[in-house]
């Protein structure tokens, strides 16, 4: 166990963790974007700052990606001093640079006191801020069907080539756990098509609702030994045969026991 | 000895007591969720089976999580879904074959049955004893003749 100091309230944490985590678990709001439980942490969006100092460094003080940096003992933590505020409103200038027509971006930028941003705005702007956090997703889900491409300014989330990835299977991890929503996808008619490739999802045998895509379930099935008529039916139609079953056993027990 | 979620049909009024009140058990910023637990209709006139996750000693949602969002919880035996790891694949939702893995729409989340963290509401309220949550001790299986 360590313990150390956040916002003046001294709490105990276990060894490895990360600040963000214990900042969190205390309570205390502090914007992070490109974090996820899931995922290693990988410090893109930068806005998780805090400042670190110890009674043994003189006054010094650091500022250091809390979801990035493990916890030590008597360190002293804070999280909304003005330097740090101020560290976060000139991330998100530069962020809403980037993104002018991001909400999410807008309305975060917004609460840091910047309407408008003090850099010229990107031209042809898009609203990913290249967190990565969608082919982390996809990393770990071990599809790695999308990655980033090129460099600097060019830097962008694509597949590889710039064609239908091969290897994508439809999961709709990336799109519905990209900070800005950015990543589109359309599920009409039985087909979903995300990354520029159709999908067919599966639709129950029994009411034709659609849930997975085909390829999901093969790639769950191939991988996990997870048999795929299981996949042949909605949750619902799953639930009515459950309870059928089990009228069918307690039928069967009525008619025993009188 | 592990403590189980006994469910009896033949005891369910379908007075749907337990939806009530895994619902509101399970609230978000105080509003009711979504029920983990069901009574269904079981075939017969006036006979309600209350279906409910069985949590399997080889969990086809577990298996099918590639994220490790859920995971056995060894003090209650209830295979628990980490939320904050949750990336909504809904894989464990297409793969139950008891379809007890449900997507709750309004929140935009998975939801499974927890077990209260080892007091199920819905066992508490149920009035007449159709949901139970006491210790049982494996049987062996008898062969269907």
């Amino acid at each position: 166990m360590v313990t150390l100091t956040v916002n003046g309230r001294v709490v105990q944490a276990q060894e490895g963790e990360m600040l963000l985590e214990v900042i969190r678990r205390e309570g205390i709001d502090i914007p992070a974007l490109c974090h996820h439980e899931a995922v290693e942490p990988f410090g893109a969006c930068r806005l998780c700052m805090v400042e670190i100092t110890k009674e043994a460094w003189d006054g010094w003080t650091n500022h250091v990606t809390s979801c990035l940096y493990p916890v030590e003992q008597d360190l002293i933590v804070s999280t909304h001093t003005p330097k740090v505020n101020e560290l976060r409103k000139s991330v998100l200038d530069l962020q809403l640079a980037r993104c002018p027509n991001s909400p999410e971006i807008r309305k975060l930028a917004a609460e840091y006191g910047v309407n408008e941003t003090s850099f010229e705005s990107k031209p042809d702007a898009d609203n990913c801020i290249l967190c990565g956090l969608c082919t982390r997703i996809c990393d770990k889900m071990g599809f790695n069907a999308i990655s980033t491409v090129g460099r600097g300014h060019g830097k962008e989330i694509a597949p590889p080539m710039h064609e239908a990835p091969p290897d994508c299977v439809g999961c709709l991890s990336c799109a519905l756990n990209c900070p800005t929503n950015v990543i589109e996808y359309s599920d009409v008619n039985g087909k979903r098509t995300i990354w520029g490739k159709q999908f067919e999802l599966i639709k129950c045998s029994e009411c034709g609702k659609t849930t997975i895509t085909r390829e999901f379930a093969q790639a769950l099935s191939d991988r996990k030994g997870i048999p795929i008529e299981y996949f042949e039916k909605c949750d619902h139609c799953h639930r009515k045969e459950l309870s059928l079953t089990m009228g069918q056993v307690a039928g069967w027990s009525k008619e025993v026991q009188s | 000895m592990k403590s189980r979620l006994v469910v009896t049909p033949i005891q369910c009024t379908g007075c749907r007591t337990c939806e009530l009140a895994c619902a509101f058990a399970h609230s978000v910023d105080g509003k009711p969720g979504k029920s983990r637990i069901y009574p269904l209709p079981g075939g017969m006139k006036d006979l309600y089976t209350p279906v409910v996750c069985l949590q399997c000693d080889d969990p086809a949602c577990m298996k099918s999580c590639l994220v490790d969002a859920l995971s056995l919880n060894e003090e209650t035996g209830a295979i628990d879904l980490n939320e904050e790891k949750c990336v909504q694949c809904q894989a464990c939702v297409a793969a139950c074959p008891f379809g007890c893995s449900l997507h709750d729409q309004k929140n935009a989340n998975v939801v499974k049955c927890d077990l209260c963290g080892g007091d199920p509401v819905c066992a508490f309220f149920c009035p007449t004893k159709a949901l139970e949550f006491k210790p049982v001790t494996p049987t062996k299986r008898k062969r269907a003749v």
